[in-house]
């Protein structure tokens, strides 16, 4: 075997060599070479790679290809791209759309779920904090998950587990009154915290200082927004303030220990007033013993921040133990703790029990930020396919300037570029709008979804991200027309010949029934919503909710006389009626419910019971049909009016006044309170059945008895008004109850507003699902107008021929209409039952709800159908009305 | 006044080709200058030289018998040509006028010294 040179230093030399030059030099180096490893075989190798560098000269290397100066055809691809985009206007507009609608809801959703995953995460220390959560099984077997503890877990734990490195604890006390005008005075939630909260978390304060503000009892750090409803603009720090605590009679101020920024949005704590947890050491002489003894309440908010790689899992069965070993010996230990990651509050606290809802705001499912993610991809794929269609489309417009190109001598890459350009300038120009447009909408989204989202606080790397996407989507979708159109024939492109993509023409129709069904689903779930609403909105209550004005009794003075409130309450000319009640329909608060058994019903029902003044009938308009309704307190104090639908249950119904039922035991909410002596009442009167509370709950039947019986106190009265300046009624009504007592605040409501807002999360569900639908709509149907357009630009011969045949303009868009309509009653088909069976289950929610039927379906596929049969037509109509002339000169 | 340009590089090479008279072929014309002159030389000085050369006219090539120890690659011969002869001739007269212009007594001392210089 012969000596061979080295393999890659010749295939090199090959490489870069002239050609004229590359025998003769490749012969003299073999030539030296074969005579130097004779010698040195190895020593050979390396001269002869040398050598072959040293001949990588300009002088020996190959002219590489000379290539014309590129940027000429730069301008020109641009300049054809625009001049195409005047050329289609319609084309342009509608693929402009098609992706600025995608690219921005595609950004919407990505700033929205970055919001949702930033949730909490301003805090430094956010990776190492954890919440203690506690898990109960209660008596009956169920399980409870609150997220407060008692106050003696945090401190024992800090203290005795090294790891922990700080501890808070939050907790609430119930509502103060305060103010320093009693003419403006106002309940406030007292949420207190332990002294270093502002130290453990990082929310800013404006004023004060961040290490003692609440150190002293009876100090307060307010938010901005409440230091300017209190102290109006300038400094707050150190002021006093009113406040409705009192001690030997006197009422106590509170300081302002600092002022802390609002709250920001994305965190799970939403607190307006901080107290010191020192003021309640000074308020209440056993609280110290209480915080230091306590191991069962679940009153304490409490959170710890834990040195990096500890187990934190050990620690919460560490926490178990500690707890059960200081359990009180008469209860039985059934708990377990668990802490819970800063980070995981947001999204995973749905099935928690709080101590407040300031302590755990704001919570979401993870459910709905895949589903949102999913939405947002959706969203953007579909926008593209669609826009794939679209250029398409045009591409087969176009094939005559691309068999030109191809016959002067186009290269491939040169026609895919001249696509791209297209393509990018779509892409950039609809990035543009969309950015544009979500700077437009995004402050109406805030408001909507009550958030703090801005474009700005996307961190870089989401921005390239996001931007890095669109782009690459926008390329992609560019690339199939591009092959498209350079894969055909010259001939066949200079003939206008086309028939591409064949196939893929089925799955545009799986695409666009895709689309279609979720509109109808949309669609059909929209209007289930709307009618939901509005029936809602429209049920008569047995009542009358209107021109009522309810006012919550917060204090003795106005419990007390309340003959002399109610006729204070009476004294201007605007006011009808004043009523006096245990609990107004529509209630907020928990009702009381008695057991009441009668000899036809030994076991009892459940009712509510509810006491009510002589003037509750009428102002509520609620019908008597038998018997007379409670007059004097005192003298009807076991007399009882009942709703036809209690005299039923009690099995009464021949005859029911003067009969006597048993209440042995009333439930308040969870708590069920045995009395110790059955009450005995007497039904005086019987009243037609009215909805209690919302319709998502069964009507239950109602008793009405007199007020402060063993059962309840009155805690409301109720106006009605007949005012056309409510304004100054309202002014009014402030002033009297000043009078009355100059403590408290007035706190009214406005009944009908109280029952639309039992509802306010339904109308908001349907304001979302008609954006959704609007724009699902809107996508879908540029989706169809884009599979039409390429229908009938594929087909514009045939419908040439078609009309020198003497078809009519009709027949025509009926040709091209009847298989798209197909397609979309087929979507209508997978898409209905789908909504149904959603809309069923939202239905199953309210206890009175608008019939099931299959009109609303029908009206969904009515809507859906005629919306495309106009984008079709539209599309349709204009090929049709086209000279034959025109589509088959070209023969 | 005709110039000719003749690099020091080119003009041993244009020289070296002289010597070999019809077996000048790269390798041949490198290990006679090698040998000759004590002084390496790479093939692709050697090949620009050439190929330069052959553009200034000074050379002509033409391809020869294809052999075993090239890998079946031809050599390429070079040959003189009218104008090379030329060129070298009027490199050499050009030198000796200016040798002749030296005065003695310069070049006697130079010349002792860079014996003196090579001796050590």
């Amino acid at each position: 075997m012969k000596i061979q040179p080295p393999k890659r230093p010749l295939q090199f030399l090959r490489w870069f060599c002239r050609e004229d030059y590359l025998d003769e030099i490749e012969g003299d180096l073999i030539e030296v070479f074969i005579k130097q490893s004779e010698t040195s075989p190895r020593k050979a190798k390396w001269k002869f790679a040398w050598s072959v560098i040293k001949y990588f000269r300009p002088a020996f290397i190959k002219q590489m290809k000379q290539q014309p100066n590129p940027y000429g055809m730069y301008k020109s691809y641009f300049k054809i791209s625009v001049r195409q985009l005047i050329k289609n206007k319609t084309f342009t507009a509608i693929n402009i759309s098609v992706l600025t609608l995608g690219f921005t809801c595609f950004l919407l959703l990505a700033l929205y779920l970055h919001d949702e995953l930033s949730f909490d995460m301003f805090h430094r220390d956010a990776h190492t904090i954890y919440r203690i959560t506690q898990r109960d099984q209660q008596d009956n077997g169920t399980l409870r998950n609150i997220s407060a503890v008692a106050p003696t877990i945090g401190k024992e734990v800090q203290e005795q587990f090294p790891e922990v490195e700080d501890m808070v604890r939050l907790s609430a006390f119930g509502r103060v009154t305060l103010g320093n005008d009693p003419t403006n005075r106002t309940h406030e939630r007292a949420l207190s915290a332990d002294d270093n909260f502002f130290t453990f978390f990082d929310f800013p304060l404006v004023e004060g200082d961040a290490k003692t503000a609440l150190k002293e009892p009876f100090t307060i750090v307010v938010s901005e927004t409440i230091k300017e409803k209190y102290f109006g603009t300038g400094s707050a720090l150190g002021k006093q303030i009113w406040s409705g605590y009192r001690r030997e009679g006197q009422p106590i101020y509170l300081t302002v220990g600092g002022v802390m920024k609002n709250f920001p949005k994305n965190s799970h704590l939403q607190i307006d007033i901080l107290f010191s947890d020192a003021t309640w050491h000074s308020l209440y002489n056993d609280y110290a013993q209480y915080v230091t003894t306590e191991w069962v309440d679940t009153e304490y908010t409490t959170y710890l921040k834990i040195k990096p790689q500890s187990n934190i899992a050990s620690l919460g069965t560490r926490i178990d133990a500690l707890v059960k070993s200081n359990y009180p010996a008469n209860r039985e230990f059934r708990s377990s703790f668990t802490l819970q990651p800063m980070q995981e509050i947001h999204t995973n606290s749905s099935q928690l029990e709080s101590a407040a809802d300031e302590f755990n705001a704001n919570g979401i499912k993870p459910f709905y930020l895949y589903t949102f993610a999913a939405l947002g991809l959706i969203l953007l794929i579909t926008a593209c396919l669609n826009y794939m269609n679209l250029a398409t489309a045009v591409a087969i417009k176009r094939t005559r300037e691309i068999g030109t190109r191809k016959t002067l001598g186009a290269p491939k890459t040169q026609m895919v570029a001249q696509f791209i350009t297209d393509s990018m300038l779509f892409t950039l120009l609809s990035l543009l709008l969309s950015v544009a447009l979500v700077y437009l909408v995004l402050p109406w989204i805030n408001i909507f979804a009550n958030k703090e989202i801005s474009i700005s606080a996307l961190p870089v790397e989401w921005l390239i991200f996001v931007v890095v996407i669109i782009v690459l989507v926008g390329v992609l979708a560019a690339l199939y027309p591009a092959f498209i159109a350079t894969r055909v024939s010259i001939v066949d492109a200079l003939k206008r010949e086309i028939k591409i993509g064949g196939r893929s023409f089925s799955v545009r129709k799986a695409l666009l029934i895709m689309q279609f069904a979720i509109s109808v689903m949309m669609i059909a779930s929209t209007l289930i919503i709307y009618q939901q609403l509005n029936y809602l909105r429209e049920k008569d209550l047995g009542f009358s909710h209107e021109n009522l004005v309810v006012i919550d009794v917060n204090s003795r003075n106005l419990r007390r006389n309340f003959e002399t409130v109610k006729t204070e309450f009476g004294k201007p000319a605007e006011i009808l009626q004043v009523a006096a009640s245990t609990r107004v329909p529509g209630e907020w608060k928990s009702f009381p419910v008695a057991t009441t058994r009668s000899s036809e019903n030994p076991t009892g029902s459940e009712m509510i019971f509810v006491g009510i003044d002589k003037d509750f009938l009428e102002t509520y308009k609620i019908k008597l049909l038998a018997g007379r309704s409670i007059e004097d307190p005192v003298a009807d104090s076991l007399k009882i009016v009942v709703t036809q639908l209690a005299v039923e249950q009690l099995g009464l119904i021949s005859d029911p006044i003067g009969q006597t039922i048993e209440i042995p035991r009333v439930r308040y909410g969870e708590r069920m309170e045995e009395l110790e002596a059955p009450f005995r009442v007497e039904i005086i009167g019987v009243v037609e059945n009215f909805h209690f509370e919302s319709l998502r709950s069964k009507q239950m039947p109602v008793i009405f008895g007199a007020l402060n019986t063993e059962i309840q106190v009155i805690d409301y009265y109720t106006l009605q008004i007949n005012t056309s300046n409510w304004g100054n009624t309202l002014e009014t009504l402030k002033a009297i109850n000043n009078k009355i007592d100059p403590d408290t605040p007035l706190e009214y409501t406005f009944l009908d507003t109280r029952f639309e807002e039992m509802y306010v999360a339904d109308a908001r569900r349907g304001q979302i699902f008609l954006v959704l639908s609007v724009i699902v709509v809107i996508i879908a149907s540029l989706g169809l107008f884009a599979l039409v357009s390429y229908s009938v630009e594929s087909r514009l011969k045939e419908i040439g021929v078609r009309k020198v045949m003497g078809a009519s303009i009709s027949s025509i868009v009926a040709l091209i209409s009847k298989e798209f309509l197909l397609l979309v009653t087929i979507a209508g088909a997978i898409g209905l039952p789908i909504a149904g069976y959603f809309m069923q289950g939202w239905l199953q929610e309210f206890a009175y709800h608008i019939p099931f039927g299959v009109l609303v379906f029908a009206e969904a596929l009515l809507v859906t159908l005629v919306i495309a049969f106009i984008t079709i037509t539209a599309r349709t109509i204009r090929a049709a009305r086209l000279n034959p002339v025109n589509s088959l000169r070209s023969e | 006044m005709k110039n000719y340009q003749l690099g020091e590089f080119e003009e041993i090479v244009l020289l070296t080709v002289g010597i070999l008279n019809n077996e000048a072929y790269s390798v041949a014309i490198k290990d006679e200058i090698e040998s000759r002159l004590k002084r390496t030389v790479s093939m692709g000085a050697l090949h620009t030289a050439l190929i330069r050369l052959e553009d200034k006219g000074y050379l002509k090539s033409f391809s020869g018998e294809s052999t075993e120890d090239r890998a079946g690659r031809p050599r390429r011969y070079f040959e003189i040509t009218a104008l090379g002869k030329k060129a070298m001739l009027y490199a050499k007269e050009t030198r000796e006028q200016l040798w002749k212009a030296i005065p003695k007594a310069v070049l006697e001392v130079s010349l002792q010294k860079l014996a003196v210089s090579s001796h050590q």
